[in-house]
Parts: structure tokens; sequence; C-alpha cells
């Protein structure tokens, strides 16, 4: 072949392969925003990526008619992303894309998979880079690019060199730093403790001024009484009368000797108490109607008027008083 | 009075409800309390249905305590002359007086029946309220006496025509109002049915032991018994209680469902009232072997000496048995004693 014609074939087959990289690089008219609208799903965290890390963003584009995507445009796994001739490390690892189309336009859901592959000795920022997309138009053939919203980020080193101070060296590999709460604490505790004698008080109140559940009820409450009234004469009608009190408020009615039995039947927690209630009408009627009979000090009516309302609290609290004999 | 003594009359008057309890069955309690006015004198309205056996309880009484027993029935035509005398025209065609049931059995006369009351005019009321009160009657220029009389009437509850309602200044001369109602049990409703014992009334009332009791000596002994009987302080105190808690049930939280208690009490027991409570009160109290009032005593009699004598507003009055048991035992369950 003539060297003149071979000169002309090379210069063709290399203007001939280097048109796909002139057809890249050119700069395409932006597409009318009306046309596209984007949904960007990023990572939860912007900080914190270490060498290796995988960020995944999920970009859902909506294409108007007549634009159509020019899926060639997509960016490819595995190209070396460069910025002002660095390589940036950030790589596109996985790309899968889904479509669904409409009657006035398509929805292209693009599945991003960006692996880290840089790293530095400080925390410096990085980006999942701003992909350009291009749009034809399907009338006349016209082609205009789209650019996708860049994601920025920072990445951190694996190990932090030198003396480390904590406070200024943020690592993922340490538990984030506490605030000093002890003044909240003590705060705290000191309403805790508050509140704490506020229930007890409201318990205390609504127990009928009792520590104890049933320490109020009305025989709990005679059997306290009784024990600090003299034991003589006016101390003996003091106590069968305090009994008797409790008794009619326990009944809800005046109990007399002559409505025991109605009392046993209302109040079967008294039942095992039927002879000492018998004794203690017998009692009674000595000390305030029959005060002619008097009242054999051998009897000791105190020390047994005691004994008696224990009991009587006892089954006032569902125990009975003789099990145990 | 020694204790023999009270002993000795406590234990006839338990034969007395033992023979009464042979002839009128299953009716205990009217028995106790009919022995509880006779040892306390006082007079008895006999409330209940017709048939009940008022009459021969009455009369098996008297047999057992001697004496007169007159009966005489309310009518609306009843006059009080027709209690005092009658007159009429001799076999010598002459007119002649005679006396009537009141004085037939003169000083005598330790029963008197007033078959239903309430259908003798006010008339009639009014003289036996004198009579009932006073135990004297001015008859043919002569005051007659009758000492050792105890009135018993009847008032027929269930017919209200031709009626003329007991005014409550009469009530009040009643000691009680005893409720006969008829018994319950299946064995007695049978016995009075089928047992031909019970149907001749004459005959049965016979069976009685007569004069278990001295007519004539109840009074002395009555009076002897009840200062007998001591009441405690404490017991005084109690009483007056239920007394303000008649007159005024409101103070003491009293209620009866469906009744405006500020409305209801016109007018509480009477003292009269109270003294009867309590003279009966203290014959239960000997009944039952003591000789101090317990509040059991009062319980016992309660109802049927103070019940009658509560005055209540008018609209309340058709439904006075419900109301009064209501608002008494109202007051026994809400008054404490001690």
């Amino acid at each position: 072949m003539h060297p003149s014609l071979i000169k002309l074939l090379f210069i063709f087959m290399t203007a001939l392969l280097g048109m796909p990289a002139a057809f890249a690089d050119v700069a395409l008219p932006s597409v009318d925003e009306k046309y596209v609208s984007v949904q960007e799903i990023n990572p939860t965290r912007d900080a914190g990526y270490v060498v290796g890390d995988v960020l995944d963003r999920t970009i859902t584009l909506n294409i108007k008619k007549p634009y159509e995507l020019v899926k060639e445009s997509l960016p490819i796994v595995g190209y070396e992303h460069r910025w002002k001739g660095q390589i940036s490390g950030i790589e596109l690892v996985n790309i899968t894309t889904e479509e669904h189309k409409h009657s006035d336009s398509v929805t292209h859901v693009l599945h991003l998979s960006y692996q880290v592959f840089t790293t530095s000795r400080t925390a410096k920022p990085a980006a999942l880079r701003g992909e350009i997309i291009k749009l034809r138009d399907t009338g006349n053939r016209e082609v205009v690019q789209y650019r996708i919203p860049s994601f920025n980020f920072r990445v951190s080193p694996l190990s932090v060199y030198g003396q480390v101070v904590l406070k200024d060296e943020l690592s993922p590999f340490h538990p984030p730093l506490l605030l000093d709460s002890s003044k909240e604490k003590r705060y705290v505790q000191i309403l805790a403790g508050l509140l704490g004698l506020s229930l007890l008080g409201l318990l205390y109140i609504l127990g009928m001024h009792a520590w104890l559940p049933r320490m109020g009820a009305p025989f709990a409450k005679a059997y306290r009484d009784i024990r600090k009234m003299p034991d003589d004469t006016a101390g003996i009608q003091q106590a069968v009368a305090r009994v008797h009190q409790s008794l009619n408020k326990t009944a809800g009615s005046s109990v007399f000797s002559n409505n025991i039995e109605h009392f046993l039947q209302t109040k079967p927690a008294f039942i095992p108490m039927k002879d000492d209630l018998k004794q203690f009408f017998d009692l009674s009627r000595r000390v305030f109607f029959e005060p002619q009979i008097s009242i054999d000090t051998n009897e000791k009516p105190k020390a047994w008027l005691l004994t008696f309302c224990r009991h009587l609290r006892d089954c006032e609290r569902g125990l009975n008083p003789y099990a145990g004999a | 009075m020694s204790d023999h003594q009270l002993a000795d009359w406590r234990q006839h008057a338990l034969t007395l409800e033992t023979e009464v309890n042979k002839v009128v069955v299953g009716q205990a309690n009217p028995v106790r309390l009919i022995t509880t006015a006779i040892f306390a004198r006082g007079h008895v309205l006999l409330e209940g249905d017709v048939g009940v056996g008022k009459t021969t309880l009455l009369r098996a009484f008297t047999r057992a305590i001697g004496g007169g027993y007159q009966r005489i029935e309310g009518t609306i035509d009843l006059m009080p002359n027709d209690l005092v005398y009658h007159t009429y025209l001799g076999e010598d065609g002459k007119p002649h007086v005679s006396p009537g049931p009141l004085l037939m059995s003169g000083e005598n006369l330790s029963v008197f029946f007033f078959n239903e009351i309430n259908r003798a005019r006010p008339q009639v009321h009014s003289l036996m309220l004198r009579v009932m009160a006073e135990r004297t009657l001015t008859a043919f220029n002569k005051e007659h006496y009758f000492p050792h009389m105890l009135v018993f009437a009847d008032r027929n509850q269930v017919e209200k025509e031709e009626t003329f309602d007991i005014p409550s200044a009469a009530r009040d001369r009643f000691m009680m109002e005893i409720p006969i109602v008829v018994p319950t049990d299946p064995d007695i409703m049978e016995s009075l049915v089928f047992n031909t014992r019970f149907h001749d009334v004459d005959a049965l009332v016979e069976t009685i032991a007569k004069d278990v009791l001295q007519f004539d000596q109840l009074n002395t002994f009555a009076a002897k018994l009840q200062d007998s009987i001591s009441a405690s302080p404490t017991l005084r105190k109690y009483t007056l209680d239920l007394w303000r808690a008649t007159r005024s049930p409101t103070d003491y939280g009293i209620k009866v469902s469906g009744v405006d208690m500020k409305r209801l009490v016109l007018s509480g027991a009477s003292p009269r009232g109270m003294a009867m409570l309590l003279r009966a009160a203290r014959v239960n109290a000997w009944l039952n072997d003591r000789d101090a009032v317990l509040p059991d005593d009062i319980h016992a009699v309660f109802h049927e000496t103070i019940a009658h004598r509560v005055v209540f507003s008018p609209v309340y009055e058709m439904r006075r048995t419900e109301i009064a048991r209501e608002m008494l035992s109202g007051i026994v369950n809400a008054i404490a004693a001690p």
C-alpha cells in the first residue's frame, strides 16, 4: 500500500476511535427541570466511614415525555472517578435498575453501592459523586444531560497516630462522651425522696391514720386505746364502751346481746368469737346495767378485755385467733 | 318485796303463759306481750285479721287471771250509754234499767274487750278514754270504780267504710298495740284446721286452769314489781336517746325508704308512752329473771309500745304499719348503748 494512503488510513482510524471520548466530554445542555424529578435515599449518617465501608443510595428519577433515559449514560461499575486528576477513592461497586412506565413518564429506580477505598490520618471529606446521565428527546433526537445531586460525607482513619486526646479525636470505636449529670442526679434523688414521703403521707391518710393495712380498723384502734386505759372501775367502763363502739362500727348498726347471731351472719370472720362475745355482753351488762352485781377482782376484766379485743382484731384481719389452739 | 315473792309470782306468770299457749297455739310472742301488759297494768290494742284468735286469746287470759270478762262490739250506731246501761220493758210491763257491759261486773271487772273499736263513734271513744285513764265512771249519780280493769280493743284494719280512726290521744292510752298474725308453722296451721279441739272455743277455754293469778292482787304486786326492778344511768340515757329519736329521727340519721323524713313525724312518743315503755320493759326483765332493765328488755317491747303513739303526716298514715316498723327498727339500729 502507498505510504500516504497508509498515513491517511491511520489518521482516519485515530479519529474514529477518538469519537466516543469526544462525545462523552461534550458539555450538553441541561434538561429543563420540569421534565425530571428526583428522590434520594441516602446513607443515614454522613461521618465515621472507614476504608472498605460500602454506602448504599437509591435514586428515583421520574422522566417525563418526550425525554427518555439514555441507558448507556448510567455510571459503570468499577469506573475510577477522578477529581482534579486525583483518584477520589470512592468506587461504584454495584448498580441495579428498575423501570416503571406510566402514561406520560417513566420512573427509573437506581440502586447504587459505593465502596470507600481511601483513608487518611485524619478525617477527611468525601462524596458520592453527582452522576451525570443523559436524556434524549424522542422527537427531535436532541440529547441533554441531568446531574444527580451528590452526597457528602467524612472518611475517618482506621487508627489514630501519636498522642490521642479523645475529645479531639472522635472515633466510632469509642463510646460517646457523657456530660456531667451529677447535679441533675442529686435533684432527682431529692425529688424522689420528697415524692416518697408524700406517698407515705397519703398512704397514712388513706389508711385512716395507720401505717399497716387494717391497722386503722375499729378493733385495732380499740386495742391500742384500751392498753392505755387505767385498770380500775372507770377504766373498765371506758374499755367496755370502747369495744361496744368498735362492734357497732364494724356491724354498721348497734350490736346487742339479742342480735349477736345476726352480727355473726353478716360478719362471719367473727364466728370463732361467738362464746367470747356472749361473755363480753355479760360483762357489759354487769358494768353498765346491773351495777349491784360487783365484778369479781379475780376475773381481771382489763386483762380479759385486752385479750378479747386482740382476738377481735385478729378476726378483723381475717385470722382465726384460735386456729393454733 | 322479797326475792321469794318475786320468784313466786314469776312462776305464776310463766304458768299463765303455758296455760294460754296450750289453747292459743303459735302465738307465743303475743302471749308474752299480753302477760307483760297484765303485769304492767296497761291496756292493749290488738291488731289482726278476722278469725285469728283474738277473742279466744282474751278469754283464755281472763279465765286464768279470774275476775269479770265483758265484751262489746263496736258499731256505727253504738252510743256511750250502751256501754253503761240498757233499758227494757219487764214482764211486769214496767220499764227496767240494767247495767251495761262496763257496770255488769262491778269492781271485779278484769278484762273489757272492745271488738272493732274503730267502728264506734268518737263519743264512744271519748267515754272509753276516760274509763281507761281513770278507771272510773259516773252513772246513776254514783261513781263506779274498775280498779282491776284492763281494756283490750281490736281495730279492723281491713275495711275503711263506716269506721272512725281512733284519735292519737285515745291511742296513747293503750300501753301496747300487739299484732296477731296467722302462724306460719305448717304443723300449727294444719292443727288449727283439722284438729277438732280448736273448733269449739268454749270447750277449749274450759281446759285452762282457773285463777292461776289473783286479779285483785295484780295492782299491788305490779306496783311493787316496778319498784323492785332497777334502771341504771346508762339505761336511762339510752331510753332518753330512743325517745329523742322518735321525736326527731333525722337528727339520728334515720331513713325510711320512699319517705321524706323531714315531713314524716308530726309528734313522737309522749312522756306517758315512754313511761309505759319502761313499765313494760321492767316486767320483761322480771319475766326473764333479772332485777335490772337491759336494752334487750326495751327492744322486746319497743315496737309494740311506741309504734301506735307516733303521729305521722296524714300523707303517710295509709302506710303507718310499714313505715312505723322501718323507722323504729332504724332507731334501734342507730342508737348505741352504752
